[in-house]
């Protein structure tokens, strides 16, 4: 069944059973592999995307119940191919990554923090960031790195959001 | 005024009469008697589903978190743990303030074992609708008050008990979850075999 989805600004159409999970969607029907796949259960949050701005575990979340919103994957967080995020930048002035496996879901997580709250305090981000397990341990760095990026001026004028305005198509 | 007398007098017979025709039998006080006995073992069963794990686990006080109790985590009666990864819904109740209910819980239920329930609602109950460790007693009042029940009516209780969205999921709670006892059906007709009794509560526990 054809279905139209919106991804970092870009619409889709996919032919897939309206009840697949939207990860299977955008790694291997649109080819977006930087979202990964942990535990498909939703327990450790490395599938993290955002829909409509909210932090959401993509490998529970059914194709079907999308239509009308806005998906953003790790591939859209940076604002262009020549600059990155302001918390993609801290990342890797903190050398947050060590695996590396679960970042683009903390950045997801992170980033969805700082648009709904520029100033988090410690325990706002340790809160928002719980439900993203990194096997490496790395929290402490991606706490620092958080909270380097809200309080540079660049994190504070430049998160990043799509708005349904700037829509591209690739039909 | 003659005929007010009469009125009278044979109101007076008739009460008389009455009154002597009940005494004998206390028909009445074992009829009253049987009928609280029946609305409290109405209510008793719905206190079997309100203080159940799919119900009480997120109808918890103002600490905000919701828990993990029942057959369905391993747990015998009377244990139970946090939710886990340290998950709470915050004051708003829908986890706004950290990560939202809505993150992991969709809107209906994740098919896969341990993978999480959903609903097209999905929120902790209200805190001053707490039921979570609250006595028979202590639920029972809170139902009765509507400032404590949403503002509703005890009609208006049982048509939410059969039609909200949320609270049906506790009689489909998906794989590997225990569901709600009896049926919603069941629940709102003892809710009303219990109002219509005159609505009584249970004596206090110690």
């Amino acid at each position: 069944m054809k279905k139209k989805l919106s991804v970092n600004g870009v619409q889709h159409t996919v032919d897939v059973d309206p009840s697949t999970p939207l990860l299977w969607v955008l790694r291997e029907q649109l080819a977006l592999t930087g979202t990964k796949f942990g535990c498909g259960i939703a327990q450790c949050g490395a599938c993290t995307v955002m829909i409509d701005g909210v932090p959401i575990r993509s490998c529970v979340l059914p194709l079907a119940s999308l239509e009308g919103r806005q998906v953003m994957t790790i591939e859209g967080l940076a604002p262009s191919d020549e600059k990155l995020h302001p918390l993609q930048q801290a990342w890797i002035e903190h050398q947050v990554p060590q695996c590396g496996y679960c970042q683009s879901g903390q950045l997801m997580s992170a980033a969805a923090l700082l648009a709904r709250n520029p100033e988090p305090t410690d325990a706002e981000i340790d809160g928002a960031m719980q439900g993203n397990i990194c096997r490496c341990g790395m929290y402490g760095r991606i706490r620092k790195a958080i909270k380097s990026a809200a309080t540079s001026r660049i994190a504070q004028s430049e998160l990043h959001t799509f708005d349904k305005t700037d829509e591209a198509s690739d039909e | 005024m003659k005929l007010h007398t009469i009125i009278t007098a044979f109101l007076t017979l008739a009460l008389t009469a009455a009154s002597l025709a009940k005494a004998p039998s206390d028909v009445d006080a074992t009829s009253s008697s049987a009928s609280e006995a029946e609305a409290l073992a109405a209510w008793q069963k719905v206190y079997e589903v309100f203080s159940h794990p799919r119900c009480a686990n997120c109808h918890v006080p103002e600490d905000n978190i919701p828990r993990w109790s029942g057959p369905s985590y391993g747990l015998t009666q009377g244990e139970w743990l946090n939710h886990g990864i340290n998950i709470t819904g915050g004051e708003s109740r829908i986890g706004a303030e950290s990560i939202p209910c809505m993150a992991c819980h969709q809107s209906t239920n994740a098919e896969l074992p341990h993978a999480p329930p959903g609903a097209p609602t999905w929120r902790l109950a209200p805190v001053e609708m707490v039921w979570w460790k609250k006595s028979s007693q202590e639920i029972c009042q809170q139902i009765k008050d509507p400032k404590r029940n949403g503002g509703r009516s005890l009609q208006e209780v049982a048509d939410h008990i059969g039609h909200d969205a949320l609270v049906q999921w506790g009689w489909a709670p998906g794989p590997g979850r225990e569901p709600a006892p009896y049926s919603s059906e069941e629940v709102v007709n003892f809710l009303e075999s219990w109002r219509v009794a005159g609505a009584p509560c249970p004596a206090p526990t110690e």
